[in-house]
């Protein structure tokens, strides 16, 4: 970098710190904030986008998690006390990221759904709850239709949009403890036994891999022969999110069993 | 109760076709009143059984089949066929196929004129 450009950059700092201080000190009412707000905003902007990019490939349009972390963004400027010494990036950063895995987690969802779809899930999954209590058994789509006043179609898709298949997992960290009870993953952990050694040495490591509710999910379904239904009720997931996890697992597992 | 096919289709081999043929199954399911438990065991299954031919190593451009009957009242057979030999699908003591046999009623793979088929059994889970 020429002295010159690293003299400019410098100066373009310390324009941007001066903006800040002189924000924060602006009354709320004052008219010039709101002017000098959204230049702060656009002057980091590109923060946003660098952000919003290490989450790219994950099945969310960049555009909306730079919408998401601009709001992020925002809250900072409006939040920040220069005061405090700190520099105005390390102080938004956490914030901005925030907003973007937050953008994940309340969705619930690996991959985009329209509202429409989401609204959809909420009513067919009270509607799976009750009639499976009524029926003694899992609900068919046609009385999942009646009871909710929604046609099987949509039913149909909205079962296949709670579905994670060829889907990236999210931070696995951040997935297991924030979407939905983690009772599974106080449940303690029980040895699987495996009934014969090979399956043991073929799926042991690939079980292993899995995060405990996921793995845990796994068991009950293909070791103890529950069924979705019954699992959803023993871990206190809907039988949505089980099918959910379940499909995720499997995946996850075969993309390891395809590893030379 | 004649085994006429419900549903022929033919899609690429490629992993976008999975969702094809997974979403078709599952939606004739629904109309055979599978319950949710064995309508989304149905899905998964094929799947998994898509996601095995899929992986079979064989002639590039080839077609992925899948032609679902209804074999008895209730139930419904997923017969999906690809070219290529069963020798190249993976053994039997497989995760996948213990997946597969805890999902549905039956799994049977034949060869069958160059082509390898992967037939799922399932029932509904209804008291007919």
């Amino acid at each position: 970098m020429t002295e010159r450009a690293s003299n400019s950059l410098a100066a373009k700092r310390e324009g941007e710190r001066q903006m800040l201080r002189e924000f924060a000190q602006l009354d709320q009412s004052d008219p010039r904030r709101a002017a000098l707000r959204d230049t702060i905003v656009t002057s980091h902007l590109p923060l946003v986008v660098a952000m919003a990019n290490r989450f790219r490939d994950r099945g969310e349009p960049l555009d909306d998690l730079i919408q998401v972390g601009t709001v992020g963004l925002i809250n900072a400027v409006d939040r920040f006390d220069p005061s405090r010494g700190l520099e105005f990036s390390t102080f938004a950063t956490p914030t901005i990221l925030g907003e973007i895995k937050r953008h994940f987690r309340d969705r619930g969802w690996a991959i985009r759904v329209p509202r429409r779809l989401q609204e959809m899930r909420i009513q067919v999954n009270i509607a799976t709850e009750a009639l499976t209590t009524e029926l003694g058994r899992s609900p068919t789509v046609r009385e999942i239709a009646k009871q909710t006043g929604l046609s099987e179609d949509d039913i149909l898709d909205t079962l296949e949009s709670a579905q994670a298949y060829s889907t990236l997992s999210l931070d696995a960290e951040s997935g297991s403890d924030d979407d939905g009870p983690s009772l599974i993953n106080s449940l303690g952990t029980e040895e699987i036994e495996y009934e014969n050694i090979e399956l043991r040495q073929t799926i042991g490591p690939l079980l292993e891999a899995l995060d405990p509710r996921e793995r845990r999910i796994v068991q009950m379904r293909f070791y103890d022969n529950m069924s979705q239904s019954q699992i959803a009720k023993a871990v206190g997931l809907s039988q949505m999110h089980v099918s959910r996890l379940l499909a995720k697992a499997l995946e996850s597992m075969r993309q390891g069993l395809d590893q030379p | 109760m004649s085994a006429t096919p419900l549903i022929e289709l033919h899609v690429p081999v490629e992993p976008e076709s999975v969702s094809i043929v997974r979403t078709s199954v599952a939606s004739l399911a629904a109309r055979y009143d599978f319950t949710l438990d064995r309508l989304e065991d149905l899905r998964l299954a094929t799947n998994e059984a898509c996601a095995l031919l899929i992986g079979l190593t064989g002639t590039a451009g080839a077609t992925l089949t899948a032609v679902v009957e209804s074999p008895a009242q209730g139930s419904l057979r997923v017969d999906l066929r690809r070219d290529g030999s069963s020798a190249n699908l993976p053994s039997g003591d497989h995760f996948a196929w213990t997946v597969l046999e805890a999902l549905v009623d039956q799994v049977t793979v034949t060869d069958e004129a160059g082509s390898v088929h992967v037939i799922l059994t399932a029932s509904g889970g209804l008291e007919i």
